[in-house]
């Protein structure tokens, strides 16, 4: 739900969110991506295809490195072990997280504040809740053990990011959060904005946002898709699956 | 060798109610739905579910009565149809116990009551609200001294797995990810498996590397075919999405719901609506 009648933002979002998402990643990581998140599936496997090759693309199903033939709006779908030469097991994953040796996990929350922090346990008392959310999956255990987290949110509104959270689910790790409007980057504990994408009113950004920002027209913009993005992107996912992450509430 | 074929509905007679229930699987992918649906035909009362991420199995256990708690890291459908509405609306109305957990939690409790331990130290968890809202406690190493989140022992009382390939003694093959079945099997005190063909063991003993769970951990095997649907199942089909968007819009009131249960589950030929 967005909550003004805000104009939207000049770029296409989702692709905007995945290309973002995928530069945030560097050659030779472990990176891995739970439940609902086709985002981060086409961000990393964008990625492997362009600055990271050597980049070991873990997921929910156990695979490692698959090449799906057609990409799957579950990420727990069958269809993600396609070209996998061996399977671990979703415990092997939090075990290797737990020691150290994972690199970058992909999480979100239906609530973001100002350090990072997620929640995706409820909205209102946890007992007794407004709302019941889905619960935060591996989030509390993978947010402080991931060497690096980004998180993603499909909506950037003043629910989404807020002032406080209902309740902490997760605190941890996180470097970046990737959302249709701009890229913050945690400094000192704090989420900054590291850039703002394009078309995106300084103003419009703060207006969307629960907690002050710095922003202004001297803040960086996001680097437009650059054509081999694209036409990697389009080549990963022609059925568009990333917007099934805008479709629902 | 013990013979362990029976029915669906004698395999589910034995689930009691108030029982801790693992249910293997994960979102929509090999859960055992067509016990799910019998679990719902035998009116089970009190159930406490125990899973990483569920979905239709959770919420449809929530939505007609039969569950009173559910021990999960994640309900929901994924971006498909979001969230999960009947757990929502249950655990709103205080019907259902929403006793969350981070994944790796339930799959710590599960390796404690496999060890035999009464509970599994964590990483992670620092800084969430989870470990207090939940009781989960801090002990201090007493070999460092630092503090360490441990989770209790969690021993379902049933497990409840569907798999590709058994034989009558329950030894089993899972084509595909295992999920969390094998460490459900291990902590249950009574394990039932569904599977989509009955095989003779014979078959297995040229590569009993590939077979996943052992028969002697096993006390029930039940032949269902499309025992996972509407859910998909590796290698064979995949979700039914037809389906599962008429159960959500279903949900959209009491009577809708009711209905689409008595249509679609109570009167269903058992096996017919597992296709």
């Amino acid at each position: 739900m967005t909550t003004t009648g805000e104009p939207a933002p000049a770029h296409d979002a989702p692709v905007m969110m995945a290309v973002a998402m995928s530069r945030l990643l560097h050659d030779g990581e472990t990176v891995f991506h739970g439940v609902a998140s086709p985002l981060p599936m086409v961000a990393t496997l964008l990625a492997k295809q362009l600055q990271a090759p050597g980049l070991v693309y873990l997921n929910i199903t156990g695979s490692v490195d698959p090449r799906p033939e057609r990409l799957p709006v579950s990420t727990v779908d069958p269809a993600l072990l396609r070209g996998t030469r061996s399977l671990v097991t979703l415990t092997d994953l939090f075990d290797l997280a737990s020691r150290g040796r994972l690199d970058v996990a992909f999480l979100s929350g239906a609530q973001i504040d100002q350090q990072g922090r997620i929640n995706l346990s409820v909205i209102g008392d946890f007992a007794r809740p407004k709302v019941r959310l889905p619960g935060g999956a591996g989030s509390a255990a993978l947010m402080p053990s991931a060497r690096r987290v980004i998180l993603w949110r499909t909506k950037h509104d003043r629910r989404s990011f807020v002032d406080r959270l209902d309740f902490v689910t997760a605190a941890g790790n996180v470097d970046r959060v990737v959302t249709p409007l701009c890229v913050f980057v945690r400094r000192d504990g704090r989420l900054e904005v590291e850039s703002i994408h394009p078309g995106v009113a300084p103003d419009h950004l703060q207006a969307q946002t629960g907690f002050a920002i710095a922003v202004d027209a001297s803040t960086a913009v996001t680097p437009v898709p650059t054509a081999e993005e694209l036409v990697m992107l389009a080549l990963i996912d022609p059925d568009r699956v990333i917007d099934s992450e805008f479709a629902i509430g | 060798m013990i013979d362990k074929q029976t029915t669906m509905a004698a395999a589910i007679a034995a689930v009691p109610d108030g029982a801790i229930l693992a249910l293997g699987g994960n979102t929509l992918h090999r859960g055992p739905f067509a016990a799910v649906h019998e679990l719902v035909r035998q009116r089970k009362r009190g159930l406490e579910l125990v899973k990483t991420a569920g979905a239709y199995d959770v919420d449809l256990l929530c939505g007609t009565g039969c569950a009173a708690a559910v021990s999960a890291g994640f309900v929901g459908f994924e971006t498909l149809y979001g969230l999960a509405p009947s757990y929502r609306r249950e655990v709103e109305q205080g019907r259902v116990l929403a006793k969350e957990h981070a994944c790796y939690s339930v799959i710590a409790g599960l390796r404690a009551a496999i060890q035999g331990v009464p509970f599994m130290p964590i990483a992670g968890m620092l800084g969430s609200d989870l470990p207090a809202a939940r009781g989960f406690q801090t002990v201090r190493d007493p070999y460092t001294g630092d503090g360490v989140v441990v989770i209790p022992a969690l021993m379902p009382d049933v497990a409840i797995v569907h798999v590709q390939e058994a034989d009558r003694t329950g030894n089993a093959r899972i084509y595909g990810t295992r999920f969390e079945d094998l460490l459900m099997v291990r902590a249950a005190r009574h394990v039932i498996l569904t599977t989509e063909r009955l095989v003779d063991g014979v078959t297995f003993e040229a590569m009993p590397e590939s077979v996943a769970i052992s028969g002697f951990m096993v006390d029930a095997v039940v032949e269902a075919p499309g025992g996972a649907w509407p859910g998909g199942c590796a290698g064979l089909y995949d979700f039914d999405a037809e389906y599962l968007a008429a159960y959500i819009a279903a949900n959209k009131d009491v009577d809708s719901f009711n209905q689409f249960v008595t249509e679609r589950i109570l009167d269903a030929e058992p096996m017919l609506a597992a296709r």
